[in-house]
């Protein structure tokens, strides 16, 4: 099953979902389809672990990232580059906005609202079970009327990023994956697709799933780890 | 409660509710915000205290009030923060109350920047504050050993009535890595009653219990040292905690390295030994104590030739090794300290020129 998703999509969720790492890979999913895609990280909130770190790497691929000016690249203020609201206004086939967490994380939205009216926008929460404050549906479901307050956007699909990291089983997926099922019935709002890293990839049934995979191939890593090479193995 | 993914200020923070501590007081600053926005959250979930202070020097008194009162007592900070509460630690150490601190560094003097660095060992180690005093300082290496570190922060502040430091560097606080923890320790320091000011009739005695730093005989003043010294003394005896890394082979080289540093250093030691090249690393998780015997041993095994000191700053902690070392053999340097982490790449090439040279 392939994931359709083109136009604007914002992706939204609680601090530490897997926001930045999921748009990462869902730009990469995407280019690979042969759609032309930009993201901009739009994470004003944290300076650590954020879309720009893998600005080289997306660049080789031909994906544009749209960052602060390089100068306040590691400032802790809340920039917003004015290319934002113009790839909005003219977007590619596929314009992907990586937010920060929580409400505070897409108050940045709120400023982008002009820009947003009345075009067409895909709005989705990530969602991590193992991590703090969403790991009962209850707990997505208020962040997520949080975030729709501040960002004075309707979030209309759930993207399952079950994980912990490098210690993740086949189990915690298949248990991610029937949480996700279950706030997705809960809320009303389609899952559009879950995620499995290419570590874990060989292990699962993907005929387990009735939505879309996306494969993630980790770029967000400690200068201990690799990241995973993005250009070494097109598909 | 199985394992969940958390960013290390997170982890922190949940372990200091674990370990029984309800009162937190802080003031944010990158990169350890998160301890203050996830304890504002979860203080009033356990019937605890989350207050945030008008400052940093505010909110070390805050500390020193509460704990003299016999709480168990907590805040976290980042490197200019921490130096404002410079003052309050010294009150603090002086008065023999126990608390627990922890600096998520970012680079310095001054404004400097927030990206990772450890460019506060000299602050943490050698004072910070005024006045001869110590903490018992640990640097965790990952959030699993953050959190295990908080939940022995606190017995240990209270063994000593002193405050405990926990250094990290900016990558403990942001990473994120799959933790557990341990069960709940007991809410209240079990001595308290010899020295917090909690009433008389509370604790059913007539002595009456004072918590001061103000010494104004020189003789008392002299005497009040002697018996902080002892104590420090005594860490020095029971407290030194530190990790040996692929010690058993034949290193020409040792490493010495702390925190999230010693990590790369990991990986940089297993990517050498694939070419043949052996290393050997002491990694101190207190570094007050130091682990100088075991830094000791370490280089005078026969094999080994060169120790260097790995660490994002300017190399502040050179100065222990050497003294550890003994004169024995050269001490190197290796390190940066504007926020970017060396690579294992960076490291095994810095290994491998000093190897050069020696």
């Amino acid at each position: 099953m392939e994931i359709d998703l083109d136009g604007i999509v914002i992706i939204v969720g609680n601090y530490g979902s897997g926001k930045t790492e999921v748009s990462i890979n869902l730009a990469v999913n995407r280019k690979r389809a042969g759609l032309e895609v930009r993201i901009a990280d739009l994470d004003l909130v944290n300076p650590y672990f954020r879309t720009r770190e893998a600005k080289a790497r997306l660049a080789e691929l031909g994906i544009e990232v749209v960052v602060p000016p390089k100068q306040y690249m590691q400032a802790d203020l809340p920039i917003l580059s004015p290319v934002v609201a113009g790839m909005i206004r003219q977007p590619s086939q596929l314009t992907l906005l990586d937010t920060g967490g929580n409400d505070v994380g897409v108050n940045v939205l709120a400023a982008l609202g002009d820009a947003l009216s009345g075009k067409k926008i895909h709005v989705l929460q990530v969602v991590n079970p193992f991590r703090p404050f969403t790991d009962t549906i209850r707990g997505c479901l208020k962040i997520r009327y949080e975030i729709e307050r501040a960002s004075r956007l309707s979030i209309s699909g759930i993207i399952g990023n079950a994980n912990l990291i490098d210690e993740t089983t086949v189990k915690d997926i298949y248990t991610g994956y029937d949480f996700a099922l279950g706030l997705s019935k809960e809320s009303g709002l389609p899952l559009k697709f879950v995620t499995v890293t290419a570590e874990l990839m060989p292990e699962i049934d993907i005929k387990h799933f009735t939505c879309p995979v996306l494969l993630i191939e980790r770029q967000l890593v400690p200068p201990w780890k690799r990241s995973f090479s993005l250009t070494s193995k097109m598909e | 409660m199985g394992k969940i993914l958390m960013k290390g200020n997170e982890a922190i923070a949940e372990a200091a509710i674990r370990a029984g501590c309800l009162n937190y007081f802080g003031y944010p600053i990158t990169p350890q915000s998160e301890v203050a926005e996830y304890l504002s959250r979860r203080m009033p979930e356990v019937g605890g205290v989350f207050l945030q202070g008008e400052s940093e020097v505010a909110v070390s008194y805050m500390l020193f009030g509460a704990s003299a009162c016999g709480a168990r007592v907590f805040t976290t900070s980042s490197s200019p923060g921490i130096s404002l509460m410079g003052e309050g630690i010294s009150y603090i150490a002086g008065a023999q109350c126990p608390a627990v601190f922890v600096n998520i560094m970012r680079g310095g003097p001054g404004l400097g920047g927030i990206l990772p660095s450890q460019s506060d060992y000299f602050q943490a180690t050698k004072g910070g504050g005024h006045g001869d005093y110590r903490l018992l300082v640990m640097a965790p290496a990952s959030v699993q050993e953050a959190v295990e570190m908080i939940m022995l922060a606190f017995p240990l502040a209270e063994k000593y009535r002193n405050p405990v430091m926990l250094l990290g560097d900016g990558l403990i606080g942001q990473m994120m890595e799959p933790v557990e923890f341990p069960d709940h320790l007991n809410s209240e320091p079990t001595n308290k009653d010899e020295w917090a000011t909690n009433g008389m009739d509370t604790r059913g005695s007539n002595k009456r219990n004072l918590v001061k730093s103000l010494f104004l005989d020189a003789g008392k003043l002299n005497e009040h040292n002697l018996m902080l010294k002892a104590k420090y003394d005594r860490m020095k005896r029971e407290e030194i905690r530190y990790e040996l890394y692929n010690i058993e082979s034949d290193y020409k080289t040792l490493i010495v390295s702390y925190g999230t540093m010693s990590r790369v250093c990991k990986t940089a030691i297993d990517n050498m030994k694939d070419e043949g090249l052996e290393v050997g690393m002491v990694r101190p998780q207190t570094l007050f104590p130091f682990p100088e015997k075991a830094i000791y041993e370490a280089a005078s095994k026969e094999s080994c030739k060169i120790v260097v000191s790995i660490e994002m700053s300017m190399g502040q902690m050179v100065e222990d090794v050497e003294r550890s070392v003994k004169g024995k053999l050269l001490v190197r340097w290796y390190g940066k300290c504007g926020g970017d982490v060396p690579t294992p790449e960076e490291v095994i090439e810095a290994v491998k020129s000093f190897n050069k040279g020696a």
